[in-house]
């Protein structure tokens, strides 16, 4: 069953509201009034319309703070202001604060249903609009737990058989057959990381996060990625050079997920450097933030791609290459960084290296 | 004698890998493919431990198996390597605890996959510290 839409009008002259009352008689709307703006307040609380007519100059509240309120009330509400002829500007005004539409008096029966008639489809579109959202942050809440169990599963098989077969095999492998088998497991582990860390680009949870945070001093996840990244760094031969200021304040967060943050640049930076090179890893203090710099000598990255590099798979426009092989990691080290309320962005230049800056919030102790 | 395990696992290929390993370094190892099967034999017979995995059929059934065990004045005390894909939900099945709190007197948990060496120490250590409990009553 369709429910009546509800229409509230608020205006000081009775006669344009019985005159409204009269034209919406025998149609499909549900009708409140009020002649002063206090009153229109407590109904918009009470009644819960769908839209609200409220003429601009009145005794007592003005129109004008009537709209503020509604908008702080409910923002979905759809507010239409009736204005004379001589308040033509001001309806411009109001309709710059979040009015959707004006109504100048007096009106015709067909310009006031037109009006309603808009405003309820307005109305009804904003609504879907919140629904929709709200479907799609479910659906993508739901999806990552889904993949999770559906991707892993199979590949916790795979792996577990790897692991007995090698076992069981251990004494009558020759050198070239345990190279395959270690190759086999590094792979699939890579693949694991893979999808766990897509999974976190669509699941990292800026709130839950914040939950969690601690004072952290910075030195310790740093620590932690340079420890995570050092066999990818020796197998390229690269310095991984850390210059780590001391007594550095404290910030707050969460120092796994900070840590993973570094991990995936600098890992990103190794990787994209040729063997021999440095990466240089830099903490400062720097006015109220932390300034964590990570250089290396690497490619580089492309002036068209550098715009992109943070966006995650699930953002990217239909044809667009997110990322550009930069992998998910700068994705989520974006993320983490934006719920820490902190800044990360990029300097580049292709063939001669590229350098990351990440500026977290020193907390206010 | 051998040790005797019961692994209930709804993934057929994952409990193989599992139980080569185990049968290899000399445990009898028996299976159930779902939890009826699983409480089934755990009243009925008598194991040395339990291999259990949360995921399965709709939803975190392992957790079922694990409150059940909670409440057996018996299996309370029979030792318990949870083995799980996704350490993450364990802390959303019991909200406000970050770990996951001690479903049985002995129990312990591992993530999906499991090293060999590191199975076989978890079994061995969980079998010796529930023997010692018992023996220190």
């Amino acid at each position: 069953m369709e429910t009546k839409s509800k229409i509230l009008i608020i205006d000081d002259e009775e006669v344009v509201l019985d005159s409204c009352a009269q034209i919406l008689k025998g149609s499909n709307y549900q009708l409140a009034t009020a002649t002063d703006g206090t009153r229109g307040l407590e109904l918009v609380h009470e009644y819960q319309p769908d839209l609200i007519f409220v003429d601009l100059k009145m005794p007592g509240i003005s129109g004008f703070d009537v709209l503020d309120n509604i908008h702080s009330m409910d923002p979905t509400i759809v507010a239409v202001v009736i204005t004379g002829f001589a308040t033509v500007s001001s309806a411009v005004d109001a309709m710059k604060k979040g009015a959707y539409d004006f109504l100048p008096k007096p009106f015709t029966p067909d310009e006031f249903r037109i009006i309603t008639r808009r405003g309820i489809e307005r109305r009804k579109l904003v609504l879907e609009t919140i629904a929709l959202r709200r479907e799609k942050e479910l659906l993508r809440e739901q999806f990552a737990s889904i993949v999770s169990h559906e991707l892993k599963a199979p590949l916790g098989a795979v792996q577990q058989n790897m692991f007995a077969l090698e076992f069981e095999l251990s004494n009558s492998l020759n050198v070239e057959q345990k190279e395959k088998i270690e190759r086999i497991k590094i792979r699939l582990d890579e693949l694991l990381k893979m999808i766990n860390s897509w999974l976190r680009v669509i699941s990292v949870d800026a709130n839950k996060l914040r939950e969690n945070f601690k004072p952290v001093s910075i030195a310790e996840p740093i620590t932690s990625a340079l420890e995570s990244t050092a066999t990818l760094a020796a197998r390229k031969n690269i310095e991984v050079v850390s210059e780590i200021s001391e007594n550095l304040p404290a910030l707050l967060g969460d120092s796994l997920s900070l840590s993973e943050v570094f991990v995936n640049i600098i890992g990103n930076s190794i990787k994209y450097s040729p063997d021999g090179t440095r990466v240089t890893v830099k903490a400062e203090e720097q006015g109220k933030t932390i300034e964590i710099s990570i250089q290396d000598s690497g490619i580089g990255i492309s002036k068209e791609d550098l715009p992109h590099i943070f966006e995650g798979f699930y953002r990217g426009k239909s044809g667009q290459e997110t990322a550009s092989g930069h992998g998910i990691g700068l994705a989520v080290a974006h993320q983490i960084v934006e719920a820490h309320a902190g800044s990360i962005s990029v300097n580049s230049e292709t063939g001669k290296g590229t350098t990351f800056v990440v500026n977290l919030p020193i907390s206010a102790a | 004698m051998a040790k005797r395990l019961l692994m209930i696992d709804d993934d057929p290929d994952f409990v193989s890998g599992i139980k080569a390993i185990l049968v290899s370094a000399g445990f009898e190892v028996e299976v159930a493919y779902n939890p009826k099967d699983g409480m089934l034999a755990l009243q009925n017979k008598h194991y040395d431990l339990l291999l259990l995995d949360i995921m399965m059929g709709r939803g975190a059934e392992g957790i079922m198996i694990a409150r059940k065990l909670r409440k057996d004045v018996k299996l309370r005390e029979l030792p318990v390597l949870i083995l799980t894909g996704m350490r993450e939900q364990i802390a959303f099945l019991f909200p406000g605890e970050p770990v996951h709190p001690r479903f049985v007197e002995v129990d312990e948990l591992v993530e999906k996959p499991v090293e060999p060496k590191l199975l076989l120490e978890k079994v061995n250590s969980l079998i010796q510290l529930a023997e010692a409990k018992k023996a220190g009553k």
